[in-house]
């Protein structure tokens, strides 16, 4: 199992290895183990290695998490691989966004043919630039926002034409 | 307590300030009056006050700088006297005029002194007539012989700027006599190049300024104490994020002579309640008038830690007629305070104001510590008035130990949900040039690298992301909550 965080623009790879008894996880290719995990939720926590006390503050704003630790604030995104695209889940007309962000750039206008994997739109997020690509072939049947808007997680940025009505 | 002479007094302003004003009305036992713009009305100030009216406005800010609106609040609410804080309407002479018109006072200066004290050159010509030093100048003038012979009688170094200018062109500094009239000649030159307007003037020019000003308590009637200098030469975008009291490293016989100053102004113009002089000091110990405030500083606090001082009671006290607090021989000053401005905004991105929610606010708390805010847990920060947050003032028994405490108080300071300058802030202070008082105004400039965030090393990115991660509920969930069966056979949500 691995999740994918943003800091600070790039993207890191989190994968739980052990849970029980103590938890491990490989964070960026290294092997961490927790022996605390501290409480859940907003406020002051500790995380302990085996060798370490982590004091921090964390508190979560939309679909991010923020982390103060030692004197300096982070913000975290998450990249839920069940939001992005066509597995957003219900409709397959709806291209909708993965994390909130802004646009950076429209790579297609409306009535346009796209494929399957098309760059339709690409976005940035906690500093990282996505191209969000179509999840199937069809129509481009509205762009709803601009270059320079912004928009919060799921909300739907590009829709292609329903195919029933194409039908 | 005698009765205190006001009854009932309305604070037109909102944030900190309006909390600040209020806490002292209560230990005076005078009631409070607040106004809010619809948008605000479960705002800390509104809560805190013992009255509230809401006020009306296309903009919330538009709202607070209404005058008519604003006046015809405090006489329907019964007020005997309004407070305007700092900022919005605290140095505009027609409203210090409608509310004393209206039959109420105002906590601050007469109309006219803010009048006097708002125009640049009215206050330049005041001060000067008033053996305040001003920075001396030639006048603007195409004549370059007599120009020379103006500027050569100012002294070294010089500034010469276009009378038309902007944007640099046209600037020179000359720093002696013999290279003056060729400098005026190409100042001149290229004034005329680029603005079709050949005439230059000069000024002094002040090398790594700092800016020092002096809080001063007038009578009204030609008595003026003052209650020591501040130090804000760190500024950013024009504006000061850090102040200090005392002022680091400033002669004794220095420090006498600008305080002196700015009481002499003071009296010279009646000045009536608390005002600031401000000065630019120049490394050479020669300083000039730069403008008065006609109000309550943001930065007042640091003086009432090293004075043991209720600036505001002060006020107060004044307008009703009380007189000064204090005489001058009774004022002391003990200690260093250090007052941080935290701002809604990023000091990566030249510190353009950021929005966000208070998600979480935790303060520390310490005898030698006011952390001075409006703030709440779920307050939306808008772009819809100045970023400061907050303000973290603190005192020690000397500067490093105003320093240290400081330091350890952002450390502990935590307000998540919007971008903030408390963690910059904090490098700033533990800066070596900032420690060793090496100040003035283009501090922040000067040091930009070495202020900028360091990059994250692995194992404390590390540690981010595996706090990050035990935050997401559903990350967690799988890690501590699921039933070892469910989590067993796997997978996430598969």
């Amino acid at each position: 199992m691995s999740f994918r965080l943003i800091l600070e623009g790039k993207e890191y790879e989190i994968a739980i290895l052990r849970r029980r008894p103590q938890l491990i996880l490989r964070i960026d290719g290294i092997e961490h183990e927790f022996s605390e995990l501290g409480g859940a939720g907003d406020g002051r926590h500790d995380l302990k290695t085996a060798t370490r006390h982590i004091d921090f503050f964390r508190a979560t704003d939309n679909d991010r998490q923020v982390v103060r630790l030692s004197g300096r604030t982070f913000e975290v995104g998450r990249i839920d691989p069940f939001s992005e695209g066509a597995d957003a889940g219900g409709s397959q007309d709806a291209l909708r966004a993965p994390m909130p962000g802004v646009v950076v750039s429209i790579h297609c206008k409306e009535g346009d043919q796209v494929t399957r994997g098309a760059p339709l739109i690409t976005i940035e997020s906690m500093k990282l630039q996505t191209v969000l690509a179509a999840m199937r072939d069809g129509t481009v049947a509205q762009i709803l926002r601009a270059e320079g808007e912004t928009f919060e997680k799921d909300e739907i940025v590009v829709m292609l034409e329903s195919e029933t009505e194409k039908a | 307590m005698s009765d205190p002479l006001f009854k009932k007094v309305m604070v037109a302003n909102r944030g900190e300030i309006a909390c600040r004003i209020m806490r002292t009305l209560e230990e005076m036992g005078i009631a409070s009056v607040a106004i809010h713009h619809v948008t605000e009305s479960k705002a800390r100030h509104v809560q805190r006050a013992d009255e509230a009216a809401e006020i009306h406005g296309e903009t919330p800010v538009s709202a607070y700088l209404d005058i008519d609106q604003i006046v015809d609040c405090a006489r329907r609410f019964g007020v005997d006297a309004v407070h305007p804080g700092y900022g919005f309407l605290s140095e505009n002479a027609k409203f210090a005029a409608a509310v004393t018109k209206a039959g109420m006072t105002f906590i601050g200066p007469d109309a006219e002194t803010i009048a006097l004290m708002g125009d640049k050159i009215s206050a330049r010509n005041f001060a000067e007539e008033n053996g305040v030093a001003v920075a001396p100048s030639v006048m603007p003038t195409d004549n370059l012989d007599d120009f020379v012979e103006k500027a050569k009688s100012i002294g070294f170094p010089l500034l010469i700027k276009a009378a038309a200018g902007g944007g640099g062109k046209g600037m020179n500094i000359v720093r002696e006599a013999a290279a003056l009239a060729e400098a005026a000649r190409i100042a001149s030159s290229e004034a005329q190049r680029y603005f079709g307007d050949g005439r230059v003037y000069a000024e002094t020019f002040v090398e790594r300024p700092r800016h020092i000003e002096v809080q001063v308590l007038g009578d009204g009637v030609g008595n003026a104490i003052h209650l020591f200098e501040r130090e804000c030469s760190v500024q950013r975008r024009f504006q000061k994020i850090i102040e200090e009291a005392p002022a680091a490293n400033l002669p004794s016989g220095l420090r006498d002579e600008i305080c002196a100053s700015a009481t002499r102004l003071a009296a010279a113009a009646n000045y009536k309640n608390a005002g600031t002089v401000e000065y630019i000091l120049g490394a050479d110990g020669r300083f000039f008038f730069l403008e008065m405030n006609t109000r309550l500083q943001v930065e007042h606090p640091v003086t009432e830690m090293i004075t043991g001082m209720d600036i505001v009671r002060a006020q107060i006290d004044i307008a009703a007629g009380m007189g000064l607090p204090l005489s001058q021989s009774e004022v002391r000053a003990s200690g260093h305070a250090i007052e941080c401005r935290i701002c809604a905004e990023n000091p990566e991105q030249d510190f353009l104001p950021e929005t966000g929610v208070v998600r979480y606010l935790s303060v520390p708390e310490a005898e030698w510590l006011r952390f001075e805010n409006a703030l709440a847990h779920g307050q939306k920060i808008t772009a819809d008035f100045d970023p400061m947050l907050a303000k973290l003032v603190a005192c020690g028994p000397d500067r490093e130990a105003a320093i240290e405490r400081s330091i350890h108080a952002l450390g502990e300071l935590a307000l998540l949900g919007v971008k903030t300058n408390i963690d910059y802030l904090a490098c700033l202070l533990d800066h070596a040039a900032f420690r060793n008082a090496q100040l003035h105004t283009g501090f922040i400039s000067e040091h930009r690298t070495e202020l900028a965030a360091s990059e994250l090393d692995e194992t404390e990115r590390a540690q981010v992301l595996a706090a990050a991660f035990l935050g997401f509920r559903e990350f967690r969930d799988l890690v501590v909550g699921t039933p070892e069966p469910h989590a067993a056979i796997g997978g996430w949500r598969n």
